[in-house]
């Protein structure tokens, strides 16, 4: 069990997210950034859908009830167990009664918290993430609040080696802010201009983002359209509402709208808007949907690298 | 795009949106509910989630087991040959929805329609709508069609909160919130009926193709 002593602004939890209710309205939800959540698992030694932690806005402390294996991914924080400093996406051990404590989040957005066996909760329709607006899912629907208590599971496998650490040319590359998109399914509606505009200028995260959808300020595309009847999105869809400003949604977007689709996110890149705060910027990049694919192939064998590494490394 | 007029596109890495034509209408809803219920029955591998909308519907499959272009091409195929027809689907079931008729935007409604509030109201609960989809925040069903003279465009500002139960109407539709969400319809009513319940079996009340009434509670 772990218990959360001191809680950030906003820390729930996620797991890979609900893949087969969005025709009843369900988001797909669970993390923002699910390959942080994905290599903090493999780093805990979980299988990579399991339940962790997500955390953003501010410092906490979550205190050890048992002895446990943890890891720490996606934003970059100040961490530190028992005073000691807590290097990221890095194995530990720490034993019962020891505590985490996270400073400042001092770049990124959403910090990933995996422990051994993973957050235990009840699954609804599929999952164990929170589902804040319809407050389901996660622990008991809402953001965890100093004092709450969560059990762990089983573990699945051995425990990688206390100090393993994930080699940084498998993580994603954050500080690029280039995120790559293909064709989105509207994206013949729009004209040269607009694409042009869209692919090469630069765009800001609003300080209007959140898991829902992070609104982009820069020059704006034409809305050629207005709005259309209403059909499925996913998250990392760029659309374009009527001021034409994009909105890029995110995890607990709304399964279907009916602004203009222009471009979609590609899912290896989704990392790196999503862990963008208000202010920062990104450049978007056409690919093709075969380029797209094999990128998201690669990550995903990236990922199974480290968890084979993390594994070999318990020998 | 294949013989029936259907074109395929990828929305992202994990999905495929087939479109089936331009303009909307009953018809055309029918034949895209029916064929996502034959792709529900085909069980094609790989396949995780299907979701029906006005013009098109998409299918969301596990891109690190099929490519977009075997998923395409394996999914026209199978949108021609629906073994599911309009009306083949499951019986639809009749629900009555008590409300309130005190929401926030009545008196800007009938001001706009030139109607009094009691003709908003009775207009409103006249007829019997259909759930053409359900979509948005969980159990959002999207209920037409709406008397022409209560059509309305959305509010130029979405609220930044709507409370669950709000039973609210744009353009020719009508809708129950099922959740405290951002929205931008107008606002007419109110309803305790509980419209999705995760606990539930399953958790939204209404199915596509349900018929819904709506009765004036004093």
């Amino acid at each position: 069990m772990i218990t959360v002593t001191r809680a950030p602004p906003y820390l729930t939890v996620q797991d890979s997210g609900r893949m087969r209710s969005r025709a009843s309205g369900v988001p797909q939800g669970g993390a923002i950034d699910s390959f942080a959540l994905r290599t903090a698992n493999a780093l805990a030694g979980n299988q990579l859908d399991a339940a962790g932690l997500e955390w953003a806005l501010g410092g906490g402390s979550i205190k050890f009830e048992q002895d446990a294996v943890f890891a720490l991914s996606g934003a970059k924080a100040q961490a530190t167990l028992s005073g000691r400093s807590v290097p990221p996406c890095t194995t530990l051990y720490a034993r019962s009664g020891e505590e985490l404590t996270i400073e400042q989040i001092s770049s990124g957005r959403f910090l990933y918290l995996s422990v051994r066996g993973g957050i235990d909760v009840p699954i609804v329709l599929g999952s164990r993430s929170t589902y804040l607006p319809g407050r389901f899912g996660g622990h008991l629907g809402r953001t965890l609040k100093r004092g709450d208590s969560l059990a762990l599971g089983e573990p699945s496998s051995r425990s990688p080696a206390d100090g393993f650490h994930c080699a940084a040319d498998l993580l994603p590359r954050y500080e690029t802010g280039i995120v790559h998109v293909t064709l989105g399914t509207h994206s013949d509606l729009f004209d040269e201009a607009s694409w042009r505009t869209l692919t090469e200028s630069e765009y800001k995260v609003s300080a209007a983002s959140d898991r829902t959808g992070y609104k982009l300020q820069g020059a704006p595309l034409g809305n050629p359209v207005g709005t259309l009847p209403s059909e499925a999105g996913c998250p990392g869809t760029i659309q374009v509402p009527g001021d034409g400003f994009p909105i890029a949604l995110m995890a607990d977007a709304p399964t279907v709208g009916g602004y203009p689709k222009i471009a979609v996110v590609a899912e290896a890149d989704l990392p790196i808007i999503a862990q963008r705060s208000p202010g920062e910027t990104i450049r978007f990049e056409l690919i093709t949907i075969e380029q797209s694919q094999r990128s998201l192939r690669r990550r995903a064998s990236d990922l199974h690298t480290i968890s084979q590494l993390a594994i070999r490394s318990s020998r | 795009m294949n013989s029936k007029g259907l074109r395929a596109h990828s929305l992202g890495d994990s999905a495929v949106t087939i479109a089936f034509g331009r303009e909307r209408s009953s018809d055309l809803l029918e034949r895209i509910h029916a064929t996502a219920q034959s792709l529900e029955a085909a069980k094609i591998p790989h396949v995780e989630d299907i979701v029906p909308a006005y013009l098109a519907l998409t299918v969301f499959y596990d891109p690190l087991h099929a490519s977009y272009d075997e998923m395409a091409k394996k999914l026209l195929d199978a949108c021609e040959r629906p073994t599911q027809l309009p009306g083949d689907g499951a019986e639809p079931r009749n629900h009555v929805i008590p409300v309130y008729y005190d929401g926030l935007d009545l008196d800007a409604v009938a001001a706009a329609t030139g109607l009094s509030t009691g003709d908003v109201i009775s207009r409103h609960s006249a007829r019997a709508y259909t759930v053409d989809l359900l979509g948005f925040v969980p159990g959002f069903a999207y209920l037409s069609e709406l008397d022409p003279s209560l059509h309305l465009p959305r509010r130029p500002e979405p609220r930044p909160r709507v409370l669950a139960g709000s039973v609210a109407i744009a353009s020719a539709q009508t809708a129950v919130y099922p959740l405290d969400t951002p929205g931008g319809w107008h606002i007419i009513g109110r309803t305790g009926t509980v419209m999705f319940d995760p606990a539930r079996d399953p958790p939204a009340l209404l199915r596509a193709g349900d018929t819904v009434r709506f009765e004036p509670v004093a």
